[in-house]
């Protein structure tokens, strides 16, 4: 086994505090002092890569980064030669925070009931405690989109750091946007419950209606926005799901929708055009390359629901998912790269990047492959101004690398997060590695004679 | 084996290919051309056997005890590995390929997928269903085959899923695209049967109370699997007496019973779907009671509790690299899991049990590399040598040694590279994938497809209800 000293050191830190009778936070209260880690190679996203450069932090903040930055003499300095600074993952499409073991129902508040929930507010959901979290940010990802999963319209979603004490305190920006889930076009082939699978009539149907009501839904929530603009006296009676949708209407925040399969994506493009909504993000699987170019006219960007991915259909050549992000972007289109946002998923963050990497290996370039899942995603999200990239101003949340943070070898060998490393001692799966590979050899009780 | 040999499809242009194989044999320098691909296995020829190949001057991964071996040579002679080695001869009529810049792995074995069934992956009509055969439902026209063939896979176990204790007789398979269901299995690979334990059989996430049954708890499954082993040595006495002239009737024929003996022999190897280390200690326990051996423990996410048990009871793991917490039991997987029993003793197989992920097993090793620090090698060796351990056919795949068949993967760049492509997969010494011809074909195939859209469509205008009369079909 080759192991780093520098990372013998840092287990060997945290297994002493792992052990020790207080749990630490993980963010580690510290008087605010500026610090520079020094030698590494950056890669800010936001411009190209700077060999030996210098990070300068300040608090939370990122304060300069560059290759000739001045380190005063009694600043606090991190020596960093040889490694790799990269901004956190910010995960574009995720139930993190609102699963926790995806088959015991009760441990999940993704999907709400009802086909019409703009009204739902997904942070107020958002477990800060999940032991889901502390896995996904050792792999990177410290920042999520987390997004309501039920219904036709599920609700609004929420940016969230995956650090901190509570919802509110861990919140980034909430509303991001409203979540309309067009309703599949096509019948299923099978079902997996006792029931037959739907007819193509009965499903015509459904979306019928189910788009309908929505339509409706929009339509009074245009009269009451104007009744309010208006200043009617006496004002409309307040009606929360006809407010969550002001927003939309009015073009401050996005309509994501959520479309999958070819013709589902067709119609749902139709409809929100039809619906004059001024900024819709996509969120689709490789069907959508197939759209790149009306979407790239549109300016409607794309958060991909994963890269690794078999094709849909039996006919489509095997690459059909991993080369879908290259010919969106070929195309003009923004682009983020997600999965596919279940509580299964959620529970696997940490592989985002290799999504980002098959992109990568099949014709989207590495800088914009990274983009993907930190600054396109930050900007898409409306959250560009705090993450997404190594740049003056934003958030001091990084990792610290032995190589390409797109190679599954690479090893993360340390977080900062808020100007501050995080320690692993909330997250089990580390725990359990040390306490069992400290389990005394010998001939166990039970082994054969 | 003569698949596909009468299966040429219209537009296929059989000549060239194979002037451009007596071209390369002769001059000893181009690259093969050994078949065309297509997406459909029904006209998918079965690939030449080029009688001598040579692969020159790429980084071979053996996976056995030469290691990997930097601008090295690979011969297969007539579907064998001939020699593996720096600067071989160039037998005369041998067909080259040019490895430089390339990295060469043995195919890559995946010891739990459920690809090619023809539905049925759980007989749920019973607990203990030790007699139900996955051989007789291969389903050979699976796209799933070659897309995993285009990830480098060449042979994979196709299990039952896990709703049983005792689940039914899986099959290990050589990924012949093209071939029909017999050709497709692994000729001389040992028997094994499927068995699961926790929450699956228990089936208690299953909501429709009136279809529970026994058993609901571990200790059910535990009880159920001590009764049909008793009963399977009782059922071996009967027939032993019988047999020995010491009297009775001819016992009456239990084919469930008789899969069980076989396990009691040693000629069926168990592959028990588990995941806690408390279940699977009770099951290896229970084979030292009843006198039966675990060949294999399936997804084992807590294996890294007991690794030393596992070690010492001969018995291997096959692992996911990574998942965890969607369902209660694996809350405590780590994806150090595959590390810990590595370095204990225990030998340890990536799997993928999904169609999805058995297209990058190479890349589910590189886990094993970034979780725990296997070395490259080692991990390379959990998609390649020792799942073939696990079925028992190491002694024909897994690694490139002498005397084992031709089956190998040409890589783009390390195989543990989320930058490598799959560029060629061959069994037997016969190219079933290659990347370029695989992207030569799309036009063809795109136009073909459009092709018969715009025949349908100008047959619907002839007849009215013709979409509902050929009954749809694909998407």
């Amino acid at each position: 086994m080759r192991r780093k000293p520098a990372s013998t050191i840092l287990s060997t830190v945290i297994l002493v505090s792992a052990l020790g009778s207080v749990i630490q936070p993980s963010v580690a209260d510290e008087p605010a002092r500026d610090v520079f880690l020094v030698g590494a190679t950056i890669h800010p996203v936001s411009g190209p890569e700077i060999p030996g450069g210098t990070l300068h932090l300040s608090g939370s903040s990122i304060v300069a980064v560059g290759a000739d930055l001045k380190v005063p003499a009694d600043a606090r300095t991190v020596d960093v030669a040889g490694k790799h600074i990269y901004p956190t993952f910010v995960h574009a499409g995720s139930v993190l925070g609102l699963t926790e073991v995806s088959a015991v129902a009760s441990t999940v508040d993704a999907s709400e009931n009802g086909d019409l929930n703009p009204e739902l507010r997904v942070e107020v959901a958002f477990h800060g405690d999940s032991r889901l979290l502390p896995v996904a940010r050792a792999g990177g990802v410290l920042y999520a989109h987390v997004v309501p999963r039920g219904g036709i319209l599920s609700g609004s979603s929420a940016v969230l750091r995956l650090e901190g004490w509570n919802w509110q305190d861990m919140l980034v920006r909430a509303p991001v946007g409203l979540h309309l889930r067009y309703p599949p076009v096509l019948a299923p082939r099978r079902s997996f419950g006792p029931r037959p699978p739907k007819t193509q009539t009965e499903v015509d149907e459904e979306r019928k209606n189910k788009t309908e009501a929505l339509k409706a839904l929009f339509e009074d929530a245009r009269a009451y926005g104007r009744a309010q603009d208006a200043g009617a006296d006496p004002p409309p009676t307040r009606d929360p799901k006809l407010e969550a949708l002001q927003p939309v209407l009015r073009g401050v925040l996005p309509l994501f929708v959520h479309a999958a399969e070819h013709q589902q994506i067709a119609e749902a493009l139709d409809f929100v055009e039809a619906l004059e909504v001024s900024r819709v993000v996509l969120v689709s699987g490789a069907d959508a390359a197939e759209f790149a170019d009306r979407l790239a006219e549109a300016g409607i960007p794309v958060i991909l629901t994963g890269v690794l991915a078999l094709p849909r259909r039996s006919w489509q050549v095997y690459d059909t998912a991993f080369t879908a992000p290259e010919r969106l972007r070929a195309a003009g289109v923004k682009l983020a790269i997600a999965d596919g946002g279940s509580s299964f998923e959620a529970a696997h963050s940490r592989n985002l990047p290799f999504h980002a990497a098959m992109a990568a290996a099949h014709g989207l370039p590495h800088r914009d492959a990274l983009a993907a899942i930190t600054l396109n995603a930050a900007e898409i999200l409306g959250v560009a101004d705090r993450l997404g990239s190594l740049e003056a101003g934003k958030e001091a949340s990084f990792l610290i690398t032995d190589g390409d943070v797109l190679e599954i070898t690479t090893h993360i060998e340390a977080v900062w997060h808020l100007g501050s490393e995080v320690d692993r001692s909330s997250d089990r799966q580390w725990l359990l590695y040390q306490r069992y590979r400290q389990r005394p050899t010998g001939t166990p009780p039970g082994a054969p004679p | 084996m003569n698949h596909g040999k009468s299966g040429i499809a219209p537009g296929k242009v059989r000549g060239p290919v194979v002037a451009a194989l007596l071209l390369s044999a002769a001059c000893g320098l181009a690259p093969p051309r050994a078949a065309a691909v297509d997406l459909e296995a029904w006209r998918s020829p079965m690939p030449e056997q080029i009688p001598i190949l040579l692969v020159q001057d790429a980084t071979i991964w053996t996976s056995g005890p030469d290691g990997t071996l930097p601008a090295a040579d690979l011969l297969i002679r007539n579907g064998k590995i001939a020699a593996v080695g720096v600067d071989l001869a160039i037998p005369a009529g041998a067909v080259i390929i040019d490895g430089r810049g390339k990295h060469l792995t043995p195919g890559i074995v995946d010891a739990h997928s459920h690809l090619g069934i023809a539905g049925g992956v759980n007989e749920t009509g019973a607990t203990i269903t030790a007699e139900v055969r996955i051989e007789d439902v291969l389903n050979c026209e699976d796209p799933t085959i070659y897309r995993q063939l285009a990830g480098g896979v060449t042979a994979a176990q196709l299990l039952h899923g896990s709703a049983n204790a005792i689940g039914g007789q899986s099959a290990v398979i050589k990924l012949r695209w093209g071939a029909p269901p017999d050709d497709l299995l692994f000729e001389g690979a040992p028997a094994a049967i499927k068995f699961a334990l926790g929450e699956n059989p228990k089936r208690t996430n299953r909501p429709d109370k009136e279809r529970s049954h026994f058993p609901t708890t571990r200790a059910g499954i535990a009880q159920q699997i001590r009764e049909r082993f008793v009963a399977a040595e009782a059922y071996r006495a009967r027939w032993r007496r019988f047999r020995a002239g010491e009297g009775g009737q001819e016992p009456r024929r239990d084919l469930q019973l008789e899969a069980l003996v076989e396990v009691l022999e040693g000629e069926r190897r168990i592959n028990a779907h588990s995941y806690r280390a408390d279940e699977i200690l009770m099951l290896l326990s229970l084979g030292d009671e009843l006198g039966f051996s675990v060949a294999v423990l399936q997804h084992v996410l807590e294996g890294y509790k007991i690794a030393e048990e596992i070690a010492a009871h001969g018995t291997g793991a096959s692992t996911f690299s990574d998942w965890w917490a969607y369902k209660f039991e694996v809350l405590d997987a780590i994806p150090y899991n595959a590390a810990l029993m590595h370095e204990r003793g225990v030998v340890v197989s990536l799997n993928s049990d999904s169609d999805e992920l058995g297209r990058r097993l190479n890349l589910e090793a590189a886990k094993a590399v970034r979780y725990g620090g296997v070395e490259p090698e080692e991990a390379l060796k959990m998609v390649t040598l020792n799942p073939a351990i696990h079925l028992g056919i190491e002694d024909r795949v897994g690694s490139l040694t002498v005397g084992k068949d031709g089956d190998f993967v040409l890589w783009s760049a390390s195989p543990l590279s989320t930058q490598a492509l799959c560029e060629e997969t061959w069994i037997d010494g016969r190219r079933y994938f290659s990347r370029k011809e695989d992207l030569a074909a799309r036009a063809a195939w795109a136009a073909e497809r459009q092709a018969l859209i715009a025949k349908i469509r100008a047959l619907d205008e002839v007849l009215p209800n013709n979409g509902e009369a050929t009954g749809g079909g694909a998407e």
